[in-house]
């Protein structure tokens, strides 16, 4: 079966302006040439630091950021060449939560009004059934009818996620783009959001495409993961092999770095020499080059290519000179 | 097991208040530890717990109104500082006792140069002279590892990258030689590789310089690998204290419990779902009558949710529940 989402080369560069005339100074390729599949009723974890373009990437797969280049297909339909009409009706199907959901919902509208708008927008069902629709969805997110003529204000910040991921579900949308869903909550509330953001998958069959800084929330959560660094993926593999058996010295290193809640466990941690280069002035080769243990010659002078190390139904891909 | 020898910081009973528009509120409310010389003690809790207001009444830095110290004491070295006069505190901070916050660029003076705001600290605790205390900065900048420090002193802090200027802040805190450091989510806002640089560069100097430590976060993953001991609060309360090994292989308070297996760590297998806390937080303004947690608590009963139940010491290991979890090799009292 095809895969719901299809990404190919896609990129997305911002202009860098500067001097007395504002003019274009340089490009910041904060997406540059980032291609992978998303199966149906599947997660897509993408994990990488701040400034990676993990972000970007989810707004220009939705095309909140209009994209440089590349090709995003859902379900068959080019996202990247529809005009803005055909765009709006399509939007239906891919929706999207944020980190914080108190800066997403209106403070002036009750739940109800939330909840509401976009059926009313999209002009779906009637006004009993979009009532219905709104019930059902708070019992879904584990809310109750109570909650309806109650504001933002008013709710704990896991009570507010519930109330975003609620409204991403009124389009019954085949695709959530989920970015950074669950760093703003407290670990007791956080593993309720993310079970509950699993069990949506499950029983609704949506596609995620999980954002997080976090890998292991990431593993939690994914059934394949995508690793990110200045702007491309670096490895992506099915979830239990990229925690197994990761390629990408950077995907090591990441993992390595994790404080592990056991005292008793000793780390045999990869520490990383200096920072994230600005991706204003990536360096050359291979992005990872300046931190890598591992780097030879050839990393400071060409790129890697993107490829399949083993193959099957959700590849295993590394861009690095090793393999 | 017992500790010995004569606490660095004693903190007995200590309230912490806040008026509001609903109300007075206790953000803490009865709050006791030790911390010995040398010894890293973590605090550990969500948000609203009180873990911040704790760290911030050490060094007297409740902002007053609407905040002020209802009751307790804190005694570093035996001198007690609440109701230290602010001329007294304000020699106290940065010489004895001194502080890395979450984002150092809200503590760093942005219109300063790092050199500036390092020597001033040294001139003014130490009396050094300005060259003395370039110098004397310039070794501290080189044992956080900053590249090059001789140049990176004369950068503005927003020249510096996140991790570089926690860094200088560390370097900054341990510059005077302070016998207590507090350190409040000192690597929450950095990157997974640059916490992981920073924490080592932490304990690295703490073990070097013998300073004690209050490190407090939310991340018990940062506890285990940094700290001896851990307090671990709720809802305003100390509910366990107890010497890190310990509290992670033998968590006797159901909350300690419930929080060690609700973080998501990396794991051999997937779990089909991650254990829960139910609920939330209980309003530090509607407080249930009895123990705090009883709500969420698997183990709850009658008198938990009648009555409060108090911070009891047992070999070493402190904790307020009325059903703890048994572990063999602690002696009942």
């Amino acid at each position: 079966m095809k895969p719901l989402l299809q990404v190919r080369n896609l990129r997305k560069h911002f202009p860098v302006r500067g001097g007395f005339f504002r003019r274009v100074t340089g490009w910041l390729k904060a997406v540059d040439g980032v291609s992978f599949d998303l199966p149906r009723g599947q997660t897509f974890g993408l994990v990488g630091e701040s400034g990676c373009g993990k972000s970007t990437l989810g707004r220009a797969i939705l095309r909140l950021h209009e994209p440089t280049g590349g090709r995003v297909l859902l379900d068959g339909t080019d996202i990247t060449a529809l005009e803005r009409r055909a765009l709006t009706r399509q939007r239906r199907h891919m929706q999207i939560i944020f980190q914080d959901p108190y800066a997403s919902l209106s403070p002036r509208r009750t739940i109800l009004q939330t909840l509401l708008e976009p059926m009313e927008v999209h002009r779906l069902g009637t006004p009993e059934s979009r009532r219905e629709k709104v019930l059902e969805l708070l019992h879904i997110v584990g809310l109750g009818p109570e909650v309806l003529h109650r504001y933002p204000h008013e709710f704990s910040g896991g009570q507010r996620q519930r109330i975003g991921i609620a409204r991403a579900l009124t389009l019954d949308p085949k695709f959530i783009v989920a970015d950074e869903a669950v760093s703003a909550l407290d670990v007791s509330v956080q593993s309720q959001v993310l079970n509950l953001i699993a069990r949506l998958q499950r029983e609704l069959g949506i596609s995620f495409l999980f954002i997080s800084h976090d890998l292991a929330v990431v593993q939690h959560i994914s059934d394949q993961v995508g690793v990110m660094y200045l702007g491309r993926l670096v490895e992506t593999a099915p979830t239990d092999e990229l925690y197994r058996d990761p390629r990408h010295p950077y995907t090591r290193a990441l993992l390595s770095a994790i404080p592990v809640p056991d005292p008793k466990w000793r780390s045999r941690r990869i520490l990383l020499q200096g920072e994230i280069p600005s991706p204003l002035h990536p360096p050359p080769g291979c992005p990872f080059h300046t931190r890598c243990p591992e780097a030879m010659p050839v990393c400071r002078r060409e790129m890697p290519d993107w490829r399949p190390i083993k193959e099957g139904g959700i590849p295993h891909r590394v861009a690095c000179h090793l393999y | 097991m017992t500790r010995s020898g004569e606490p660095l910081l004693r903190v007995r009973e200590l309230a912490v208040e806040f008026s509001t528009e609903r109300g007075p509120v206790r953000a803490i409310d009865g709050v006791s530890f030790d911390v010995l010389p040398g010894e890293t003690l973590g605090v550990v809790g969500e948000s609203g717990c009180g873990k911040s207001v704790t760290a911030l009444s050490i060094l007297g830095l409740i902002p007053s109104p609407p905040g002020r110290i209802a009751g307790g004491s804190i005694r570093l070295q035996g001198r007690e500082l609440v109701g230290l006069p602010e001329r007294d505190y304000r020699h106290l901070r940065g010489k004895e006792v001194s502080m890395i916050f979450q984002e150092p660029m809200t503590a760093l003076n942005p219109v300063l140069t790092v050199a500036t705001q390092m020597t001033d600290v040294l001139m003014r605790h130490q009396g050094m002279s300005r060259r003395q205390a370039r110098r004397r900065a310039i070794e501290m900048l080189e044992l956080v590892e900053i590249p090059s420090p001789e140049k990176r002193i004369d950068d503005y802090p927003h020249q510096m990258s996140g991790g570089m200027r926690q860094r200088v802040m560390i370097a900054m805190a341990l510059s005077c030689n302070p016998r207590l450091l507090l350190a409040d989510e000192p690597t929450t806002a950095l990157d997974v590789t640059t916490q992981a640089q920073v924490l080592e560069e932490m304990v690295r100097l703490q073990q070097k310089l013998g300073t004690s430590v209050v490190l407090v976060t939310h991340d018990l993953g940062v506890v285990a690998e940094s700290c001896h001991r851990a307090v671990v609060m709720y809802a305003g309360r100390i509910v366990e204290e107890a010497p890190v090994e310990e509290l992670f292989e033998h968590p006797r308070h159901p909350y300690t419990e419930g929080l060690l297996q609700s973080i998501p760590r990396i794991r051999e297998e997937k779990l089909p779902e991650l254990p829960t806390i139910p609920g939330s937080v209980p309003d530090l303004l509607e407080l249930p009558p009895g123990c705090r947690f009883a709500d969420r608590c698997y183990k709850a009963d009658d008198r938990c949710r009648q009555q409060e139940p108090e911070l009891e010491l047992r070999c070493d290991i402190a904790v307020a529940c009325f059903h703890p979890n048994r572990y063999a090799g602690c002696p009942e009292s």
